[in-house]
């Protein structure tokens, strides 16, 4: 056998000697063992959201004379027709719900198709 | 459609998405786990667990994985770093090394059957001579990317595929025929 011959059947021997391990849950078990994603920005977004909240509550308190306009509106709920508030309420409801709905379903899909 | 290697790692760097990593560690594991099995001589438990470490060392220090050498390089590179540093820990615990295990397998025992041999021949080999045959011959990494994987020169890495190489073919010479 010349040289060349030899070293390829060698070589092909040795691929031929290492066949396709099987996964058998490796994977699962190394995805187990990573550490979980850092949530980078998450405290920052919610120090933003929460500042902002309290500043723009602090100018509407002071521009407003020390929140009368609060005790004026809440005057005027008083006087609104009591089938008004009742259609109101459902308004709302019917709002909250169709937000949740819409909430699951996409995160429904989002989960199918990462396990997919 | 599938998505490469670096499209994977590119989702594991921005989003850090565990599933594209899932999908990277389902592509080599084979790889990876055939490796360091044939390292640690068929110790399949070892070995798997070195692959584990392996994988989990890389996705934690992905970021430094620039790209220059493909994704399986630079993960075999890691895995053999893995094996090295246990196989130093089992030597000083145990006080194992090359010689005496060659000294204990005596070649005229091999069972009948070529690949029985094959790996028999393969893990009488010195360490560095069996880590460059594997790479290069049964992985088909090229000297370069094994001179990288192992950290030793283009030249050595040359010199030990031969002389493994040289070896093997003597111990299966009958087989050849």
């Amino acid at each position: 056998m010349s040289e060349q011959v030899e070293q390829d059947w060698l070589d092909r021997k040795l691929q031929e000697a290492a066949p396709y391990i099987e996964d058998d849950g490796f994977t699962a078990r190394v995805l187990r063992a990573l550490p979980q994603p850092a949530r980078r920005g998450e405290f920052l977004r919610s120090f933003i959201l929460v500042g902002m909240s309290a500043l723009a509550s602090a100018l509407t308190y002071v521009l407003s004379d020390g929140g009368r306009f609060l005790v004026v509106e809440m005057f005027k709920i008083t006087t609104i027709p009591t089938l008004w508030v009742v259609a109101f309420a459902l308004a709302s409801g019917l709002l909250v719900m169709a937000g949740g709905i819409f909430a699951a379903t996409s995160k429904t899909t989002q989960l199918e198709s990462s396990i997919g | 459609m599938e998505l490469t290697d670096a499209a994977l790692v590119a989702r594991v760097l921005v989003d850090e998405d565990q599933n594209a990593y899932g999908e990277l560690v389902r592509r080599h594991q084979s790889s990876i786990r055939g490796l360091l099995r044939q390292l640690t001589r068929g110790d399949v438990a070892l070995a798997d667990d070195l692959a584990q470490d392996a994988f989990v060392r890389a996705y934690k220090n992905i970021r430094s994985f620039r790209g220059e050498a493909k994704f399986s390089t630079w993960l075999y590179r890691i895995a053999y770093n893995c094996f090295r540093e246990d196989a130093r820990k089992r030597k000083e615990l145990v006080g194992i090394d090359e010689e005496q295990w060659q000294a204990e397998h005596d070649p005229q025992t091999v069972d009948p059957g070529l690949r029985h041999d094959l790996m028999h021949a393969l893990s009488l080999l010195p360490l560095h001579e069996r880590s460059a045959v594997l790479l290069c011959c049964q992985n088909g990494l090229s000297h370069e990317e094994a001179a990288r994987v192992l950290e030793i020169p283009l030249g050595t890495v040359k010199t030990n595929v031969l002389r493994g190489r040289e070896k093997l073919k003597k111990t299966l010479a009958t087989w050849a025929e």
